[in-house]
């Protein structure tokens, strides 16, 4: 018994002392959407079928709002190192304060985040009324 | 029949493991800091620490189980060096059918996910391991073996050893090998075929040792260059929680079968992963479906272009 303990403790020190070196070298980087382009392929891979014909990104490039031919809405956010979707449905939040647009899905392990849109901020939360009606 | 004490290999390969680790973080970082991400390494080990606890709880019962089979044997099968070997080729042709079953069967695949639902592939993904598996009743497609009368002993090292096998090809650092090697073995061009999401590559790739079985069964597909392969599930979690990512397709069957129609519940859990009774969601043969269909698309029109350029051009008006 202890030596399936100590196994156990040697484990855990392993797996933190890994993932501290990748902190420690930097990994992941800082992934940023670059620009329309990027952001339609991010929403292609999210949603194998969805080609984006009108789009916001944050001002810092951390996520986006995109629309299809077919009206759907697609929020992008940034996943650690990598971006995730979610087509948006009745189940969103979102909240607008001047330039600043606070998304949720609905998912609670998804979260929500605050996209910095500038002026087209008060466009695009008018459009998402359209989603949660 | 003498038994042999057999150790668990998988203790004297984790040294190796963490040490290949550190070596592929060095080159990630040295060529591409992208593919390793501390929060995701954390959660794939996590994984791998979790699936190694929940063995010790339910090692008992495997064992349990694996004698009883092993009590209905045909013959019994000597610990000898073609057992040894025999045993290895059926142990994997055993888990390629619980793999492929483990990605078409919606019960097999809420335990299988965990492996699949980093959006990074490396070699602390490999360690990304269920904690479920006992629960998911995987264990059942090796019991033919101890029918035939391969000792539960030498169908757990050989489990082991597969496992081990499986480790190193969960990279990107390594493109391909020779063509006889890639023929013959699953290699890290292969298996980064089977952790893809893109439509091509959907339910692909089964193979733990041999790709052999892939080839045989008609589900092999073979890396391409020209198209950047993306990693992870269909619907990427966007969530290091590590108890969400652990339990959420359990979760969701839960959800899917208490809200079903009587007669469509049992489809929850036996049919593939994404079939819903109304169409609403999408499994991966449609997506693959709608994949090929515009590949067709593409190439019709573009012969159509080759052929009269001037008719392919889009008229005004």
């Amino acid at each position: 018994m202890i030596a399936v303990i100590a196994k156990l403790g040697v484990s855990l020190l392993s797996i933190l002392a890994l993932a501290w070196l990748a902190k420690l070298m930097n990994l992941g980087g800082d992934l940023r959407i670059r620009d329309e382009d990027h952001a339609r392929a991010l929403a292609q891979e999210a949603v194998f079928g969805f080609v984006a014909t009108d789009m916001v990104i944050d001002r810092a490039g951390m996520g986006a709002l995109l629309k299809d031919a077919q009206g759907r809405q697609m929020l992008l956010r940034r996943h650690g190192a990598a971006f995730v979707g979610r087509l948006l449905d009745r189940r969103l939040e979102a909240r607008l304060d001047q330039n600043f647009l606070t998304i949720g899905t609905g998912e609670k392990t998804f979260g929500s985040i605050t996209l910095n849109l500038g002026d087209a901020a008060q466009y695009w939360a008018a459009g998402l009324r359209h989603v949660s009606a | 029949m003498t038994i042999p004490n057999l150790p668990n290999p998988i203790d004297y390969a984790v040294p190796g493991f963490i040490l290949l680790i550190i070596i592929e973080m060095i080159w990630a970082k040295r060529r591409a800091p992208e593919k390793y991400e501390p929060k995701d390494t954390l959660t794939s080990l996590a994984f791998g620490m979790g699936s190694t606890v929940a063995g010790l709880f339910v090692a008992s019962g495997v064992i349990a189980v694996s004698l009883w089979a092993y009590d209905f044997r045909l013959m019994t099968i000597p610990f000898t060096w073609w057992a040894w070997i025999i045993c290895f080729f059926i142990d994997d042709l055993a888990y390629y059918a619980f793999h492929r079953s483990a990605h078409r069967v919606r019960w097999f695949w809420a335990s299988h996910v965990n492996h699949h639902s980093s959006q990074h592939y490396n070699l602390s993904t490999a360690l990304r391991q269920t904690w479920t598996g006992f629960f998911a009743i995987s264990f059942i497609f090796r019991v033919p073996l101890l029918f035939l009368g391969f000792h539960p002993a030498m169908v757990a090292f050989i489990g082991a050893v597969n496992l081990i096998y499986q480790f190193w090809i969960h990279t990107e650092a390594i493109d391909r090998f020779p063509r006889w090697f890639e023929a013959v073995m699953n290699t890290p061009s292969h298996h980064r075929v089977h952790h893809a999401t893109n439509p091509r590559y959907l339910d692909r790739n089964y193979a733990g040792v041999f790709i052999i079985w892939d080839r045989m069964f008609g589900t092999f597909t073979q890396e391409v260059y020209d198209e950047p392969i993306r990693y992870g599930i269909v619907k990427q979690l966007g969530t290091f929680n590590l108890l969400w990512s652990v339990f959420h397709e359990w979760v969701g069957i839960a959800q899917d079968v208490w809200s079903a129609p009587w007669r469509h519940k049992l489809g929850y859990i036996w049919r593939q992963p994404g079939w819903t009774h109304d169409g609403s969601r999408e499994t991966s043969d449609t997506i693959r479906e709608r994949w090929q269909e515009e590949q067709a698309w593409k190439s019709l029109t573009s012969s159509s272009s080759a052929a009269d350029p001037v008719a392919a051009q889009p008229q005004a008006g």
